[in-house]
């Protein structure tokens, strides 16, 4: 790691008087000190935002609001994220390790940079860092995309946060000191085809202020589920949110995330359209899941994932609505 | 002079009298009939508390006054030639001490990327880190080749230029052998498996990696803290190196961080260090890092078996043929017939085996060489003989193994506690998505000694008693089971034995390698505490006006034998030492007779659930029944099993080097994607420690390290097998190949 | 700054956080605010916004003890652990928070240090293997349990399985083996004492008197 200076603002907005020379935000540290170790990248100057207590709180009142440096081994055990937050805490519960969860945040989470193996290692200068080639497209994709893999690079999201939270619709509030803007959590997230280069419309001179979640969520019915080679430490080759707004046995409204899919956590609305307004059978998650797969197009070794994914779709879908996954036959 | 000794020998349940002549200088060898108060039972580790206090210095560890920390620069191209280096960017750096680099001269060749090209020493890690990145190499690059089966074409780039090709010769045993009378026999039989079964390359990933702290006492004079499994060899490639004697160079290995075969020999990064450290005249740290660990210092070679198996109308085996390739990078010893040709009884075996040269980083030895590969082929190919003949799976290799006592045995036991008598006789019969089987598997492994090895025992006058040796612990616990021998021996309790190992200037150890350690070194601690038990014996006889025949050692006294309220205590003995102390000795010699090369069974029952939906496999239970000989310490002994079996599961889920297939680089050299099987992946463990007592030395210990390890993926494979009806000829057996397995079955979906 | 301001902001800080309790954590507040605080970063350094990369002398609470020493932002805390304090129990074994031998216990959290900056460690309570022991020698019982149940081989991931043993045991002081499990899922054994891991974490947690109710 290379030098570099550390900022500790006391507020938000003393935050933004440091954004200058080179410098990135700094919270639970986990991905950006991997990268810096890596020489990936070496920032000037850490701002960390740790020392800010105002960013850190789960309110949960007409809606849910969260704080971006709240820690996922908080949001894991927090006891306010019952009925249609459930699935929040099940995504942090499951995500990294003990260790790692009790220091990274909901916010890093979100912006972290890919797995992919080539973007990780120095020792590939890829598309994503500018360079010309993906070598995951003719490489080791085993663990890649299946779906939006088509534009010059095919990694996937790896935020387990952000397929949970766009399950109900999450809104992130940003701010740069001077204004304020408030995103969809779904148009947050930028593909390949949009910028090669980064994953999110998060400015260098940005910081995200909050995530909260609409109050018209309240009442919805919600599961998360992954899917690991290895069950401890693992990262997953499949994650599915759900929602669920039930009518009875009907369904009224629903949101099916697929993680670990595309260079973006994405809504499966191929999915969702199956489910919307259907009675709600171990059939029609079947059908649902198959479905949502209609689109995918798996590299030259992960088409195995789109089993996986027909799979965990269909299995979350039964877990959120409190049916038996395993009494509806092969 | 020597003398005979009548000894009940044999499996514990069925033992045997067999005479067996000892030198004079040795004790009565423990058998079957001896009841023991350490030996056999469960001991704690002597060095527990350093090892939960943080106490216990490891190499890693070590922190000198003014030492330097060393950094390689490393080749990131796969097979190229360096042309030139600059290094004056870095040498101009603060803190830089010196620059050195691994070939005396250029241009230099690469044949692996990872392959170390310079060294450089600073006065901190960060340091030495960033003054490797501003060195500039000028690299001309070659072709390459990282796949097995692509070195093994005719017109694949070659590793080394001048071969003709990238396979070595092929060893075939019988030397004789004509392979087509075996291809006679095979058509001939009544039933045959004709497979090809894939193993992937692994890595020994052991938590502390590979790494030394050297430093120069004076001109002629190196000292070093390696973390090695064989403090001896380290010794003596110094020595070699730097053309000093032997008696000049120290190595110590107080602690060390797992081996598992990787840390067996010496390593260009003994040698840099120690140059490191000459040049600049200060004590030297060079430690691996992990990605460095995992592409540099050695691996389990993979392997491609082709095995043919016929067996009769009766479930005898009629013939094994076995032709196997195998890829220890641009290193060599990929072999695995070991298995083929030492479990099962037939005469008809003929092996052969060709290591492939590709361009990726040197195999090394891990945990039972070449077994777990052969074994993962041939109990899959024996499993599928059985299928194929209706015949039980368990009942074939009883037939197959007749002759051996101890697996009868192994296979009731584990038989017994994995419940197979319960099991569906069908394979893939379960309803319902989640698919539960049953698998078994053999181990094998050799009962391997080295000789020479001495151990010295310092007795006291006040009773304290000392024992050194240079062997290291890697982790089995080998100085708390010498201090269990010496106690049982002298009557102390293991806690009162001051054990010193892991340092050159004690007497000639073991290398932890080959599971030897324990047959190599209790038979030499055994002797030196009954020579010193004699001394001790000796100068209580006289004082208490006894015949040293009717005396006896026991609960730290001196007792007359049928008379045990007549005794004096060690202590009091002791304090008639004349001269304060002395110190006897005691060599590993030959055994008493001939058990060298002998096998040792084990037997592994697996239990595993399939996921259909997902291909993932979940290991429920794993039962391994294992021979080591005479067991010493049951606890550390099942601890070991543990191990083994869990690095087994590891091997057969998760792990594998995965070198990018277009530029020769590993991809996952790290510890989050490469896999290793964590706590929440751990099955039940039920070990079952065969007692078998052969009476070959004075201890009759055999070892565990290596067996526990063997059957464990092929067990789990025969067992996916029997839940699901399908097999799975490659690892690791992650979902992807599961579903795929299942596809080829039933069309894909 | 003054040492003795140091010393009372740190000090205050810890009451604050100590003040606040375990049970806020579950409180179901509308309010939102009492996450139990780790990593805050603004502990016994100096008033300066902005450290220089050249580093700072920053005071570290660790084992109960304070210590001072001049670090670089980049410095990591298992860097000051290891070579500044010569607290080597705690190991590195693979140096990206994958492995867990660095685990030690901040504020009373298991993190990895070697992902964790040591600037952000200051001030915070920081608990190691070397801390575990009572002055007078006598072990703790999770270490007592460990040599009992020989749940360790070749020893380098040994510290880390106990600070993780210890996270779990003092909130959770009679855990199932599935909560055992889970605590040590951070931790990588390549020697593969896990089950003997289990036992141990169990047994030190039995040893305490608790018993849970399931």
């Amino acid at each position: 790691m290379r030098k570099f200076e550390y900022a500790m603002p006391r507020s938000v907005d003393e935050v933004f008087q440091y954004l200058e020379n080179n410098a990135a935000v700094k919270a639970g540290g986990i991905d950006l000190l991997d990268r810096m170790k890596e020489y990936e990248i070496s920032p000037g100057r850490l701002v960390n935002i740790n020392g800010i207590e105002a960013l850190r709180y789960i309110k949960n009142g007409n809606g849910l609001r969260l704080g971006p440096s709240v820690t996922l081994a908080e949001l894991a055990a927090s006891k306010k994220l019952t009925g249609a937050w459930r699935v929040i805490a099940l995504a942090a519960a499951g995500a990294a390790t003990p260790q790692i969860r009790n220091i990274a945040t909901l916010a890093g989470n979100l912006c972290q940079r890919p797995r992919c193996w080539y973007f990780r290692s120095a020792d590939f200068h890829c598309t994503r860092k500018g360079g010309d080639t993906c070598f995951a497209l003719d490489g080791e994709n085993q663990y890649h995309a299946i779906i939006g893999n088509s534009d010059g690079c095919v990694i996937v999201h790896p935020s387990a946060m952000a397929t949970a939270l766009l399950a109900l619709d999450a809104v992130i509030v940003i701010e740069n000191g001077k204004d304020s803007r408030t995103v969809a959590l779904a148009d947050f997230y930028m593909t390949p085809a949009q910028d090669i280069q980064r994953e999110t419309v998060l400015q260098a001179d940005e910081l995200i202020t909050e995530i909260s979640v609409p109050g018209t969520m309240q009442g919805w019915k919600s599961h998360y589920n992954k899917l690991k080679e290895k069950q401890a430490f693992d990262w997953p080759l499949a994650e599915v949110a759900v929602a669920l707004q039930m009518d009875g046995k009907r369904v009224k409204d629903v949101r099916v995330v697929l993680g670990a899919a595309a260079p973006v956590p994405m809504r499966s609305e191929l999915a969702e359209m199956v489910l919307k307004n259907s009675v709600l059978t171990h059939e029609l998650a079947r059908t649902a899941a198959g479905e949502a797969m209609e689109n995918a197009e798996p590299l030259s070794e992960n088409g195995y994932k789109v089993r996986i994914f027909k799979t965990m779709i269909y299995r979350t879908l039964c877990h959120a609505a409190g049916m038996d996954p395993f009494a509806g036959g092969v | 002079m020597s003398k005979k000794y009548k000894l009940k020998v044999g499996v514990q349940e069925n033992l045997r009298d067999l005479t067996v002549e000892v030198n004079d200088n040795q004790p009565r060898p423990w058998d079957g009939s001896d009841h023991l108060k350490y030996i056999g039972k469960e001991q704690t580790r002597i060095d527990g508390r350093e090892k939960v206090t943080g106490r216990a210095k490891y190499t890693f560890d070590r922190q000198l006054p003014g030492m330097l920390w060393a950094r390689f620069l490393r080749s990131p191209y796969p097979a190229a030639v360096v042309k030139s280096i600059d290094s004056s960017e870095a040498e101009k750096m603060p803190g830089v001490y010196a620059v050195i680099t691994v070939a005396e001269k250029l241009p230099m060749t690469i044949r692996f990327a990872g392959q170390e090209i310079l060294a450089v020493a600073a006065d901190s890690d960060c340091v030495a880190e960033e003054a490797v990145r501003r060195i500039q190499i000028e690299y001309d690059k070659k072709p390459f080749v990282v796949s097995a089966d692509e070195a093994r074409k005719a017109d694949a780039p070659r590793v080394y230029s001048g071969m003709n090709s990238n396979m070595r010769e092929t060893r075939i045993r019988p030397e004789d052998a004509r392979e087509s009378d075996y291809d006679r026999l095979l058509s001939g039989s009544h039933v045959r498996v004709d497979q090809t079964y894939r193993t992937q390359v692994q890595t020994h990933s052991a938590m502390e990696t590979h790494g030394i702290v050297a430093v120069w006492e004076d001109a002629r004079h190196l000292k070093a803290w390696a973390s090695t499994q064989g403090t001896f060899a380290v010794r003596n490639d110094l020595a070699d190196y730097f053309g000093l004697p032997k008696s000049n160079v120290r190595v110590i290995t107080e602690y060390m961080g797992g081996g598992f075969g990787a840390k067996l020999g010496g390593g260009i990064y003994y040698i840099m260090a120690a140059r490191l450290a000459k040049k600049t005249g200060k004590p030297v740290r060079l430690m691996l890092n992990r990605k460095e660990e995992h592409l540099s210092v050695g691996n389990r070679p993979d392997s491609v078996q082709h095995l043919q198996i016929g067996a009769d109308r009766n479930g005898k085996i009629t013939a094994i043929k076995l032709k196997s390739y195998g890829t220890a990078g641009i290193g060599t010893g990929a072999g695995t017939s070991g298995p083929a040709r030492n479990i099962y009884q037939t005469d008809n075996i003929y092996v052969a085996e060709t290591d492939v040269l590709t361009n990726a980083g040197p195999g090394a030895a891990f945990r039972a060489p070449g077994h777990p590969q052969g074994v993962f082929a041939l109990e899959q190919a024996i499993d599928e003989l059985a299928w194929k003949l209706k015949m039980d799976p368990l009942e074939f290799r009883r037939i197959n193994t007749a002759g051996d006592e101890r697996r009868r045995v192994e296979y009731r036991i584990g038989a017994g506690k994995i419940g197979w008598h319960k099991r569906n006789p069908k394979a893939g019969a379960d309803k319902g998505v989640i698919k539960r089987g049953l698998g078994v598997a053999n181990s094998v492994w050799y009962y391997i000694y080295g000789r020479g090895f001495v151990c010295s025992i310092q007795v006291h006058s006040d009773g304290s008693v000392l024992l050194t040796n240079g062997v290291q612990d890697i982790g089995g616990g080998i100085g708390t089971v010498m201090a269990m021998v010496v106690a049982e021996e002298l009557g102390l309790k293991p806690t009162d034995i001051e054990v010193k190992i892991g340092d050159t200037q004690y007497g000639l150890g073991p290398a932890s390698g080959g599971s030897q350690t324990t047959a190599g070194i209790t038979p030499a601690v055994r002797d030196a505490a009954w020579a010193a038990g004699q001394r001790v014996l000796k100068i209580a006889a006289d004082m208490m006006n006894e015949k040293i025949q009717n005396l006896e050692l026991a609960d730290g006294r001196i007792l007359v034998k049928n008379k045990k309220e007549k005794f004096i205590t060690w202590k009091k003995a002791c304090s008639k030492i004349p001269g304060d102390q002395f110190t006897v000795s005691g060599e590993r010699v030959k055994d008493n007779h001939g058990l060298q090369r002998r096998t040792i069974a084990g037997v592994q029952f697996a239990d595993v659930s399939v996921d259909i939906e997902t291909g993932v496999v979940t290991v429920n239970k794993i039962v391994a029944v294992h021979d080591c000989g005479r067991p010493m310490d049951r606890l550390t002994i099942r601890n070991q099993i543990n191990g083994g079996v869990i690095q087994g599961i590891s091997y057969a889920l998760f792990e594998n080097r995965i070198l990018d297939r277009n530029t020769g680089v590993m991809v996952n050299a790290n510890l989050e994607q490469y896999k290793i099987a964590g706590s929440v992946d751990v099955p039940q463990i039920e070990s079952v420690i065969l007692d078998v007592n052969e009476g070959q030395s004075s201890t009759g210990a055999i070892g565990i390290g290596e067996p526990a390890t063997v059957p464990t993926a092929a067990a789990i494979a025969n067992a996916v097998y029997h839940a699901i009806g399908v097999r799975v000829r490659e690892l690791p057996m992650t979902p992807q190949r599961i579903l795929a397995a299942l596809d080829q079955t039933k069309g894909v979906k | 700054m003054s040492d003795s301001h140091r010393k009372k902001s740190g000090i205050s800080r810890r009451t604050f956080i100590k003040g606040l309790g375990l049970s806020s954590l579950g409180a179901a507040t509308l309010s939102g605010e009492g996450l139990k605080g780790t990593l805050r970063g603004t502990g016994l350094l100096p008033e300066e916004r902005i450290v220089p990369a050249d580093g700072t002398e920053a005071t570290f609470l660790v084992n109960g003890r304070k210590r001072k020493v001049r670090i670089e932002p980049r410095t990591t805390l298992a860097e000051v652990l290891r070579h500044r304090f010569g607290l080597t129990g705690t190991k590195l074994g693979c140096g990206r928070g994958a492995c867990g031998a660095c685990t030690v216990l901040l504020d009373g959290k298991a993190v990895s240090s070697c992902m964790t900056l040591a600037i952000d460690a200051a001030g915070v309570p920081v608990e190691t293997i070397e801390g575990l022991q009572a002055k007078d020698g006598t072990l703790h019982p999770l270490q007592e349990a460990f040599i009992e149940h020989d749940a360790m081989q070749c020893g380098f991931c040994t510290s880390g399985m106990i600070m993780s043993g210890k996270a779990l045991l003092d909130i959770n002081p009679a855990p199932d083996e599935q909560e055992i499990r889970e605590s040590v899922s951070g931790n990588l054994c390549r020697c593969g004492t896990y089950p003997h891991v289990f036992e141990a974490i169990q047994a030190a947690g039995s040893k305490s008197g608790i018993r849970k109710t399931k």
